[in-house]
């Protein structure tokens, strides 16, 4: 018992982030059965109502949406987005770091000033840039995020390739004239997804607020989807009448923000604890 | 030293360089600013004749030789939507984007770096309790709702602050403290995790061996040795302010280089987003190499190397 509650006070944080991560991924998964009301369906006569109005827990909108509902779809969006840059610049930014420290020479010289260039620019003023170019919407805010984000991947990876290529298991597999490929995917690719993992989980809440922030200024998802960005922008014009528009979107962007960076902590603390991001 | 800088002046110049031609062609490819800039019942021949003064017309390589041509003496055209020097319009709200970063960066200083000494030194304690969770909270909730949020209580219900603009130093109040808030839970979590490393160095031990008195222990041989991931960590949040307070500025109205940059992008008014690109690059990559020279100053074994 006492080792028990031992283990539960060492591990308090990131249990406490993994309860916020499963509330927000029951809410985006069983969105349609949770949501008293169609997110998107307006009821003029019941518009601004305040928090704990019958059959409006969270109050409605300047055009009588039901914000509850709203703030629960919302988390779909928020979760997709997230979920879908992390997987597709962990993919290119994994396989284009993999490569420039496996092999070196001039692809890798190359990468690194591309990803110089990149990091001279503010993340979210770069994917503002990028987003801004290629339009507005749902695929093209996923393409945005990713296309300014895949650098810390190269660069995380290829350092660890760069390590992991003088240890000896390595040296003695090539020895053994075991094939590059081989070397590369058995012996280097395992002993870098630590790390890959660990920088995916940190860098999932920064995407779901950049997504957040981008649509907030006029870019990225457009109202009427429910995303919680466009829902914050909305709510300020109507912040000297109704406040709840905008407490109950950001009190949800804000706790999955903190859950995702708490087990993102954790994972860490536990898979990679010299990692510095 | 002097080949050290002028390699990585030259390196800066590259960068800079590259990024302008990849920001002109993505500008190029996204489109027609034309359009947006000329009334809806204009004749065809009209906006030919927009667009031949324009030099939309000729091919895209000439149009990029003279866009480096112009941008290597400064001169990046003229805004679409406020007939005026670029880079100037740029230029004349970086005054307002400077006092608001300095500001936000000395509350971040003040706050963060004590917070995090002192959660270092007294570990475990009620101290490092409160601090870190203060700084995991910080680092959670975004800017721009802690903005609405303080806008709300302070501006609507309490009246106490103007919503935005500037004017006086009340003005100046929430914009400083939304972006102070993100970046000191930064800075607070790395000072501490980074006195704690010094601080079972065996120089820290000897210190204390021969007696010294805890203040000189701290003052003296820990908070100079930890003081390299600070200086970098400042160096990143400096440059990011400079350039990124593109999000306070929009929400308090801030006149910024962040809130003009926006704007110009929802106005496609391209010769004011490619003179902003340019002036947050090389800020950014000034800062970089400001912060590699402290190094040597924090610690001169890395002078070497910097030299070399």
């Amino acid at each position: 018992m006492t080792e028990v509650v031992a283990v539960i006070r060492r591990h308090a944080l990131g249990l406490l982030g993994s309860l916020l991560v499963a509330c927000a991924v029951i809410a985006a998964v069983a969105a349609p059965i949770l949501a008293p009301h169609d997110p998107l369906a307006s009821d003029f006569a019941a518009s601004l109502k305040p928090p704990g109005t019958p059959g409006h827990p969270f109050g409605t909108d300047q055009l009588g949406r039901d914000l509850c509902s709203r703030v629960l779809y919302g988390a779909r969006i928020a979760l997709f987005i997230g979920f879908c840059t992390v997987v597709l610049t962990a993919l290119v930014g994994g396989l284009l770091g993999l490569v420039a420290g496996f092999f070196g020479g001039w692809p890798g010289a190359v990468l690194m000033r591309i990803a110089d260039v990149q990091l001279s620019f503010p993340f979210v003023l770069l994917a503002l840039t990028i987003n801004a170019i290629v339009g507005l919407g749902l695929r093209n805010i996923i393409v945005s995020l990713s296309a300014a984000g895949w650098v810390v991947y190269a660069r995380v990876v290829r350092g660890e390739v760069l390590s992991v290529k003088q240890r000896d298991y390595v040296q003695a597999a090539t020895a053994l004239g075991t094939g590059r490929s081989r070397v590369l995917f058995r012996h280097v690719l395992p002993n870098v997804a630590p790390s890959v993992i660990v920088v995916g989980s940190l860098q999932f809440s920064q995407f779901i607020v950049a997504e957040a922030a981008i649509s907030f200024l006029g870019f990225g998802v457009q109202p009427p989807t429910p995303a919680w960005g466009s829902m914050l922008s909305e709510s300020r014009d109507f912040l000297y009448v109704a406040w709840w528009l905008a407490a109950f979107p950001g009190a949800a962007l804000a706790l999955t923000a903190l859950g995702i960076n708490l087990v993102g902590d954790w994972l860490r603390d536990i898979l990679d604890p010299k990692l510095r991001i | 030293m002097r080949a050290y800088l002028l390699s990585r002046l030259g390196q800066t110049a590259l960068v800079i360089f590259l990024a302008l031609t990849v920001v002109f062609f993505l500008v190029r490819l996204a489109g027609d600013p034309v359009l947006l800039f000329l009334p809806m019942d204009i004749q065809a021949k009209d906006v030919n004749e927009f667009r031949q003064r324009l030099g939309f017309n000729d091919p895209l390589i000439v149009q990029y030789g003279r866009f480096v041509a112009g941008a290597a003496r400064g001169d990046f055209g003229e805004s679409l939507r406020y007939k005026r020097d670029a880079l100037g319009l740029v230029l004349e709200r970086l005054p307002a984007t400077l006092s608001l970063a300095g500001a936000a960066l000395a509350l971040t200083a003040c706050v963060a770096v004590p917070a995090g000494v002192l959660s270092a030194v007294r570990r475990g304690s009620i101290w490092d309790h409160l601090g870190m969770t203060g700084a995991v909270l910080g680092q959670a909730i975004p800017g721009f709702w802690l903005g609405l949020m303080l806008i709300y209580v302070f501006s609507v219900r309490l009246g106490w602050l103007p919503t935005g603009g500037t004017g006086g130093l009340a003005h100046f109040v929430m914009p400083c403290v939304v972006l102070a808030s993100f970046y000191s839970a930064r800075m607070a979590r790395l000072t501490r995790s980074s006195v704690l490393e010094t601080l079972r160095e065996e120089y820290v031990l000897t210190a204390r061996a021969k007696g010294l008195a805890e203040r000189f222990v701290i003052g003296k041989h820990t908070l100079k040795n930890s003081a390299i991931p600070i200086v970098t960590l400042a160096g990143l949040e400096t440059a990011q302010l400079l350039g990124g307070a593109v999000i306070t500025e929009t929400i308090f109205a801030w006149p910024g280089v962040g809130r003009l940059t926006v704007q110009a992008l929802l106005n496609r008014d391209f010769p004011v987003v490619l003179a902003a690109v340019f002036l947050i690059s090389v800020t950014y990559t000034l800062i970089n190499l400001g912060v590699d020279l402290l190094y040597g100053w924090l610690d001169p074994r890395t002078r070497r190397e910097v030299a070399g």
